[in-house]
């Protein structure tokens, strides 16, 4: 059983996170929250949500599994106006999900999710640990943006560097420790990401976040962050470029 | 030519993207013959430059491999080397049939005969020496890989293929899977539409990929007893009995386990057949190969092909697009997965 009520906006910001990655997902719901773990196609991401039961107005569900494409829920999110409140409820006896808002209702088909398994997280432990505003981030990969297709993510003990090169052009952005939120780097570190991948999942965040970035050399990078008036949290995971064979 | 061994079984249809990333060594005789004979204009002539040299086997190698390239797919060539005595009979053969074809085109051009003329003049390509040299010329400045085989070409590509030199062999013979190819890629380089020779009818050419083990056991044989059985059914180094094609070759074999037995039952003789087997099994190849792309010498290719006066436009617009997709998989390539770390 599943029935809640969500802001627009919530389910907007959360939806958009997710569909960066992939568009047909399976949700783990029980009576604290809802969590999906997905990974792209490619497997070089991989994405890790825990909503709690608070990031909704409204809540109560039992376990069960729901299967949904985003696609869908995304043209009935553009359905409701700002503020609105949008109603969820699993019909179990027909495998559907049923929206309300206002006075629409919006019917659609669950996704089987018996062939879906959940993806294994990866182990990692990562020597520098940043926490950056998202803001900041966001320009740095507008300055990298049409110069390369991939970026660097450095840091030492006095800050952290957005970097990209191209065959010609170089851009980067650097925050020295004080602007940062926090910063632990005991030496410096260096990998580099595929931009596209990064660049969807930073545009996806909204405004005034704070992102705690994980890295070292040539690993993959782990960032986490919370949604939902800090009642979701985000873990995402993307796989290094490595120069070298 | 080569055995035909099509009737056995239905091959498993792949889309050109399955190969992204893999390389492959194509039967470069094999691949400029199939270009001689189908890139021709309506009248069956092929491609000619203005001074009247043929161009069709150019067209092909760059519009064709790029396309390749495009998917992913890095391809080396590789070129027969001398040719076993016991294919001489084949050979003078085909040269037969180009003479003969050369006369009905002819004659067919004469009547008017546009559809019979095209069918006639795709049977007198012939590879000259001059054709192989601007072809190897051309692979040459794409930066491409060739290898010269010390005879069969379709032998070296399966040595290479068998090493893991190369992920598979693309031939649209079935000899590469006698000579030992984990892997075989049929239809790599003419995908699409195309017509059925004397009919007037088109069908849909779908790129194939055998992999020989699932082959041998779906006919429950050994690459030995296939070997076997396409003896008895001729290859390019004997006729064959007469009468005795795969469905009937396959089952002479599997009733009496090998050559010997199955020609004892029938009565007939191949007194050459221990010295084709040979030329399967235990064939000739050559270690003296670098598979290395290497970058494109665009000038030397625009160059050349302005020379057989193709579109300078044209070349560049292909040069660019192998350039760019050879760079976008090089960045493939070093994006790892995030499986490297569970």
């Amino acid at each position: 059983m599943f029935k809640a009520e969500i802001k627009s906006e919530t389910l907007k910001g959360l939806v958009s996170i997710i569909s960066t990655l992939i568009d047909e997902v399976k949700f783990t719901v029980n009576s604290d929250g809802m969590s999906l773990k997905a990974v792209d196609p490619a497997h070089v991401a991989m994405i890790e949500l825990n909503i709690g039961a608070k990031a909704f107005e409204s809540y109560s569900a039992t376990e069960t599994e729901i299967g949904v494409d985003l696609d869908k829920v995304k043209s009935v999110i553009k359905l409701a106006g700002p503020g609105e409140t949008i109603i969820m409820e699993q019909d179990e006896g027909q495998g559907r999900l049923v929206f309300k808002i206002g006075n629409i209702t919006r019917r659609m088909n669950l996704i089987d999710t018996s062939c879906m398994n959940d993806p294994k997280v990866p182990q990692l432990t990562l020597s520098a640990n940043i926490g950056i505003l998202v803001d900041q981030l966001q320009k740095g990969i507008r300055a990298a943006e049409s110069i390369s297709d991939h970026i660097a993510l450095k840091a030492d003990s006095e800050g952290f560097e957005l970097s990209c090169e191209g065959d010609t052009d170089f851009a980067s952005l650097r925050v020295e420790k004080a602007a940062l939120e926090s910063l632990k780097a005991d030496s410096k570190v260096c990998s580099l990401y595929p931009l596209e991948y990064f660049s969807n999942l930073i545009k996806a965040i909204p405004s005034g976040t704070i992102v705690n970035i994980e890295l070292d050399d040539d690993y993959p990078v782990k960032l986490v962050f919370k949604l939902a008036n800090g009642e979701s949290t985000v873990s995402y995971f993307l796989a290094p470029r490595i120069e070298s064979d | 030519m080569g055995v035909n061994l099509s009737g056995l079984t239905e091959f498993k249809t792949i889309e050109l993207s399955d190969l992204c990333g893999k390389t492959v060594a194509i039967d470069a005789y094999n691949t400029i013959y199939q270009f001689l004979s189908i890139i021709r204009q309506p009248d069956g002539n092929p491609l000619n430059d203005k001074n009247g040299r043929i161009t069709s086997h150019l067209s092909g190698i760059l519009y064709r491999t790029s396309n390749l390239i495009a998917q992913g797919i890095e391809p080396s060539f590789v070129f027969d080397g001398k040719p076993n005595v016991l294919k001489k009979a084949t050979l003078d053969k085909r040269k037969d049939i180009r003479d003969k074809a050369t006369i009905e085109w002819e004659t067919a051009k004469e009547e008017g005969d546009i559809k019979k003329a095209f069918s006639k003049a795709q049977q007198t390509s012939r590879m000259t020496p001059e054709i192989r040299t601007s072809a190897k010329e051309l692979i040459d400045y794409l930066g491409l890989p060739i290898i010269d085989a010390p005879s069969d070409g379709e032998a070296q590509a399966a040595y290479m293929c068998k090493k893991g030199d190369v992920y598979a062999s693309a031939s649209q013979d079935f000899d590469s899977i006698l000579f030992g190819a984990p892997t075989l890629v049929r239809n790599l380089t003419i995908t699409g539409r195309r017509k059925i020779p004397g009919k007037e009818q088109y069908r849909d050419v779908k790129t194939e990929l055998i992999n020989s083990q699932e082959f041998f056991d779906s006919l429950d044989i050994t690459r030995e007893q296939l070997v076997d059985v396409c003896i008895l059914m001729g290859t390019d180094f004997n006729p064959g009995i007469n009468g005795i094609g795969p469905k009937k070759g396959l089952k002479l074999i599997k009733e009496n386990g090998d050559l010997e037995h199955a020609l004892h039952t029938i009565g007939e003789e191949i007194p050459e057949y221990q010295d084709i087997r040979d030329i399967f099994l235990n064939s000739t190849y050559s270690d003296d190969y670098d598979l290395k792309p290497k970058n494109i010498d665009r000038d030397a290719v625009i160059e050349m092909m302005k020379g057989y006066d193709f579109s300078q436009d044209r070349i560049e617009n292909t040069l660019n697009k192998i350039e760019d997709s050879r760079k976008a998989n090089i960045a493939k390539k070093k994006q790892r997965s995030l499986d490297s770390w569970f």
